[in-house]
Parts: C-alpha cells; structure tokens; sequence
C-alpha cells in the first residue's frame, strides 16, 4: 500500500552549497555543508526559522554531523579532519572547546554519537574503527583494524551494543561493543557502501551504496533478510524511523524512497529535485504524523510530513 | 650541510656560463668585424662550428654496449663568407643572424624561445628545423646547455581550427589549412587573430583528447558550429595561455563573441589546470592580470558526468581518490583564493568537496565510451551552457 508525504516546507538556500549531512534532535534540525558554518533549524514551528548559525564551525566544510537524542551533544565532522563537539543549553548550541580539543587528531571520515552522548564512534579512511568515551575526556576506548579499504560510513545500534562500518571495497563489518572481539563481515555488497543505519530495534542493519540495491541483514546470525530494490543510482543516506517501520533513503538522482519494513516494498518517492540528496533524517513522531528532512546539493533543507486522512 | 653544498653547486655556475656565453659571441663577433675591416682580398669572415655526435661519429662501448661519442674526437665545421656554395654562404648567415639574437636575448635578460627565433623571419631560416639546429649547436660550441643562452623550449600547447594569423599584414599562419598539428604562435603586439566563423573556443587539458578530437574533425562538425581547439598539454605555459587570452581580447567586443570552455580531468589537477588558465598560476604571478581568460567556463568533467557515463556504458571508469589526491584537494580548498569559501568559485569548490565525499575521480577519457563518443557529449553540453 502506498503512502503519500506532502512537502511541508523548507528552508531554502540553507546553505550556499550542497548540504552534506543533517543531524536531528527532539526540536531541532542542524545541517552541514561544503561551507563553514553549521545551521541550526527548529521543527517546532512549521516556518522552520534558522535559529542559529555556528559560523566558521569547520573552515574547509563539514561532512558529517550527529547529535545524540536528548539534543544535548553533537559532534561534526570537517574535510579538514577537524572533529568538533557542541553542546546544547537551552536550545542553543556552543562549542565545547575541552572535548573538542581531546578528540585532536582522531583521524575519522564517518562518525556516530550514541544515543547518550557519552560513546563517539569513528570510521578512518584506512578502515580503522575506532570508540571514544566523551566523559572520561574522549578516551578511545576501541580501535578495530579492517582490510584497510576506506570507510564511508558507520552507525551505533540504538541500544549501544553493535557498532556497524560500511566500506568503499563493498564490505560491511559489524561487532559488539560489549567485548573487543574481532568484527564479523557481512556479504551482500560488491561496490561502494555509503551508507550504513540499524533498526530502533538493533535487530536489523540496512546497507546500501553504488549498488543501488538496500541490503537488510539479522544482526544476531549476519544473514540477509531483504533486498530492497528501486532506486536507479548511488544510494546515500538511510534513516529508520521511530517505530522501525519504515526506512528512509536518498540516492543521487535526487529521489528520496519511503520502504514498508512489513511488505519489503517501496510505499513512496520524492523526485522533488534531480540533484543528489546526501543526506535524510526522520524527525522524532510526534502526535501529528510521521515527518522526515532531506537535505542535498540543491541547497536546501526540505521537510516532508506523512498525509493523513483529514 | 650536505644539502647546503648542493645548493651551492648548482647555482653558483650560472654566472659563469653566462660570462662564457657573453665572452664567446664578443670574441667571435669582434673577429667578425676584424676581418670585415681588411681588404676583401684578404678578409676571410668565419665562424667554427663544434659538431654534436651524429651516429657516423658514435661507437658502441664494449665494456657497457652503450652508444656512446668517440672520445678525443672533436668534429669542427667552418662556415665562411662568402663560402664555396650558396648553402655555406646562407648557413654562415643564419649562425651570424641567431648569435645577435642571443646576444640581445643574454645582455637583456630576456628569454626568447627557439619558436619566437624562427618566427623572427621564417622565410630566411626556411625550417624550426634550421633555428633548432643552430641553436643547439652554438651552446655546444661554447660548451654550455641551451638554458645558458636564455633560450627556452618551443611553447608546448597544440591548436586546431579555423583561424588565421597576420604580422604586417602577411598571412604567417593558416590553421584552417593545416594538415598537421600546429604549435601555438608566440603572439607579437601588432598580430591579428582571423577567427572567421569560430562560435566555441575549447581549452583541452589533455593532449590524447586534443588529437582525438582533431582526428574527428571536431572542430568543424561539432553542432555549435565551428571552433578552435587548443591544449596546452597539462599545465599551460605561457605561450598557450597568451594565445588564448588574445583570442579572448579579439573577440569579446563581437556581437556574439565564441564561448570559452575548459575540458579538463574530474579530479584535483584537471581543477588546478583549469583554474591555471582562467586566473593564472603562483609561479607567474605577475603575467596573470594579462594572461587570465575571465570568461572560461567548465564545460567538465564533473562527479555527476562521470557517474552517469559510467553507469550508462557500464565501465569502471570511476578511480578512486589516491591518498595525495585527497591531500592535493584539502591543499587547494585551504590556500586558493579563486577555491576559497567566499571565493570566485564557489562551485569549483563544491565540486572538489564531492569528490572528497565520494572518493572518486574521473578522466576525460571516460566518455569515450558513451553512445555518441565524447563529441556528442560535447555538442550536448555546449548545448546546455548556451
């Protein structure tokens, strides 16, 4: 059964260049770009006003951006290699100049925060995984060597147990936290992953990139579940929602795919903008309907809603 | 220390042979003029020529079976006036005719290429072939390189299509009748470019692109009409980026002045060549303000041409960024201000960002294998940025 997601605004021209990646919390959307400076957005009003501007936050841009859930803690990554911690007071964002100064020279391309904030997890560009602890002053509590081939992107299960890295040699590596065990790959993918997001659950791991194919593995045995096919090229972003439902994914044609988890079937697409989409988020549900953000090389940050009956 | 001596001993030389050069073309003109100044009956002008190694006078060495000069073996040949034949009287001229030209090149501090020599009266020296010869000649005679002589290289860039160029009003060159590659003019102060019916102009990082294109005839039958290709091999020098420029100066007061594109590789040389032609290099600072083409646009190759020429033919034309590639980016967004963020080229930048993100890179060669070949990915895209 199809579903129908209407655009419910924008902020548009967010930033002058393409947006790499957007981080969401309870009331607030941050975007990072090719340019400086971050932006902060708020979902709570349908306008979607700019409510602050981290200006001169990564000088060469920012590729990757993650918060934790209560929206206390975010930490972005910039071309440069510079990885920055931000904290949240009140809804307002400052640098927290004593973590960032810890994680110097943490040599990481794609990050994730956990869902307390305290864990940040990295993936470098020789393929090593790595775990900081952000309150024992960014310990690195892990460091997990793979083949070596670039890794694009990672993701923490919800629960904190399982760490997953996508690779550009097309392999997927997942291990659990709980003990520095060696991680276990997964097969499936050939070419370049790009991006990698576990279920609400951790039961499950979605994996797409230059395959087009969105590969869903059991996290417990490694098995592929589902292979979701339908986008036409490089696939660049996953988001799962809140229930675990449905999955969220941008390509870089531009279209954004809605996925019934039930039904392994495709229930919508956005072809709002022919320019890649980097990067999607499901906000948090809210009473209203399930909404989603979508951020890409047309430089804008999009927000869509589900349609209801009424 | 040690590297201090090596310093020390490349760069000290130079003087010397510079004076060995000024002291030779005195001692040898001076002669001249004392010769001329005896009655013609006793006058005998001529110039000793050192022979470089020619295969009659090279022998294998048997302990190493290199080819190598007979050692010991010092071949000379004298040019008089007015000589026994009408080529010994034309060559004596062309020695006396070149070693002025250095003289002033050397006491000016100018540099003047073996190109611009030729170009000085192509009807005299007959051939590049004549100037090049020469010129090598005499820096062996006096026993110094070429560079000595404040004689650089032929420009390097190659340029097809249909223009013509005057000097003083003669037709010197004809690109639109040539059969062969031509080698980008030296431009003086009082040439005129003829573009005649020229719509496009294309900047070719690439000399293998460049030659396809002109096997195929591009540019007379591409679909935006008829057009100049030029390729300054890489990294222009000079010459070719002056070249263009004049083009560009020609023209951009005509109705419907020709478009300027770049077509360069999808990865940080192919940025940093294109950006070399449009604003200018570091290492000639002080050339940019009349050497830069304002109006050059990119035409490609971008990530996102790549991307879908490679999943249109199915190849794996799309290579992985090298570490150095990576860092040669991160260096050109950190210090170029044509890339800065607030720069003139804000999509240069982007584009540079996404190969960063991707990881990949592209070469024009890429689109070789499209249906249509590059050329009609060209006519399409030319096309698009009317």
């Amino acid at each position: 059964m199809s579903r129908q997601y209407l655009a419910w605004g924008s902020a548009d021209n967010a930033h002058p260049v393409d947006i790499f990646s957007l981080a969401v919390t309870q009331k607030q959307v941050i975007s990072a770009s090719g340019a400086p400076s971050l932006k902060v957005h708020s979902t709570v009003d349908a306008d979607f006003p700019l409510v602050q501007s981290l200006d001169g936050a990564h000088a060469l841009g920012c590729h990757h951006v993650v918060t934790d859930v209560s929206g206390t803690r975010a930490v972005s990554a910039g071309f440069a290699g510079d990885v920055k911690v931000w904290s949240c007071q009140d809804g307002y964002w400052s640098a927290d100049a004593t973590a960032s100064a810890n994680l110097n020279d943490l040599n990481v391309w794609a990050v994730a925060l956990s869902e307390d904030g305290q864990y940040l997890a990295g993936v470098s560009q020789d393929g090593h995984i790595g775990v900081w602890d952000l309150n024992a002053d960014g310990a690195q509590i892990r460091d997990h060597e793979t083949k070596g081939s670039f890794g694009t992107c990672i993701d923490l299960s919800p629960d904190g147990r399982f760490i997953a890295s996508g690779h550009e040699n097309g392999a997927v590596y997942i291990f659990t936290t709980e003990h520095a065990r060696m991680p276990f790959s997964l097969s499936g993918l050939v070419k370049p992953v790009r991006a990698v997001a576990f279920s609400p659950g951790g039961k499950i791991l979605a994996a797409a990139g230059d395959s087009k194919v969105i590969v869903l593995y059991d996290t417990s045995s490694g098995e592929q579940i589902a292979n979701l096919s339908g986008h036409s090229a490089w696939v660049l972003s996953l988001s799962w929602s809140t229930t675990g439902e449905y999955l969220l994914s941008s390509s870089f044609d531009g279209k954004v795919k809605v996925w019934s988890i039930d039904t392994k079937t495709c229930v919508a697409t956005q072809s709002e903008t022919e320019k890649a989409v980097w990067s999607v988020k499901w906000l948090p549900k809210t009473a209203r309907s399930e909404a989603f953000t979508t951020g890409g090389a047309n430089r804008s940050v999009a927000f869509y809603r589900e349609a209801t009956g009424g | 220390m040690a590297l201090n001596a090596n310093i020390l001993r490349t760069v000290i030389p130079q003087p010397d042979r510079q004076a060995c050069v000024r002291a030779y073309i005195d001692n040898t003109l001076t002669d001249l003029v004392d010769q001329l100044s005896l009655p013609p009956t006793e006058a005998q002008p001529s110039i000793r020529i050192r022979r470089r190694a020619t295969p009659a006078n090279c022998t294998i060495n048997r302990g190493s079976g290199a080819l190598e000069a007979v050692p010991n073996l010092e071949v000379y040949r004298t040019y008089s006036w007015p000589g026994a034949t009408a080529y010994e009287s034309w060559k004596f001229t062309v020695i006396i005719r070149i070693l002025a030209i250095i003289d002033q090149a050397v006491r000016s501090g100018q540099w003047v290429s073996k190109r611009d020599i030729y170009y000085i009266d192509p009807a005299y020296f007959r051939s590049q072939d004549t100037v090049d010869t020469v010129i090598d000649e005499l820096a062996y005679t006096i026993g110094v390189d070429r560079g000595a002589l404040n004689v650089e290289a032929a420009g390097k860039g190659l340029i097809a299509g249909a223009f013509a160029l005057k000097r003083d009003s003669r037709l010197v060159l004809d690109a639109g009748f040539a059969t062969q590659d031509t080698l980008v003019p030296r431009i003086q102060q009082n040439d005129e470019i003829d573009i005649l019916a020229t719509r496009w102009v294309l900047v070719i990082e690439k000399e293998a692109v460049f030659h396809r294109l002109v096997r195929n005839d591009y540019y007379n039958r591409a679909v935006a009409g008829q057009g100049i290709l030029i390729t300054g091999k890489g990294y222009p020098d000079i010459r070719t980026r002056e070249f263009i420029r004049h083009l560009f100066d020609a023209t951009c007061n005509d109705r419907r002045p020709p478009r300027f594109y770049a077509l360069v590789d999808g990865d940080p040389h192919g940025v940093e060549i294109m950006s070399t032609y449009k604003y200018g290099s570091l290492a000639h600072v002080h050339d940019n303000a009349s050497l830069s083409i304002p109006g050059l646009k990119w035409l490609g190759l971008k990530v996102s041409d790549a991307i879908i020429a490679s999943e249109a033919t199915g190849s794996d034309g799309i290579l992985t960024l090298k570490p150095r590639d990576r860092k040669k980016i991160l260096a050109m967004l950190r210090n170029s201000p044509v890339l800065a963020n607030d720069g003139p080229e804000a999509e240069w930048r982007i584009e540079l960002q996404r190969m960063l993100m991707l990881n990949i890179k592209a070469e024009i060669e890429l689109m070789y294998e499209l249906e249509g070949g590059l050329e009609m990915w060209i006519d399409r895209r030319m096309f698009r940025q009317e």
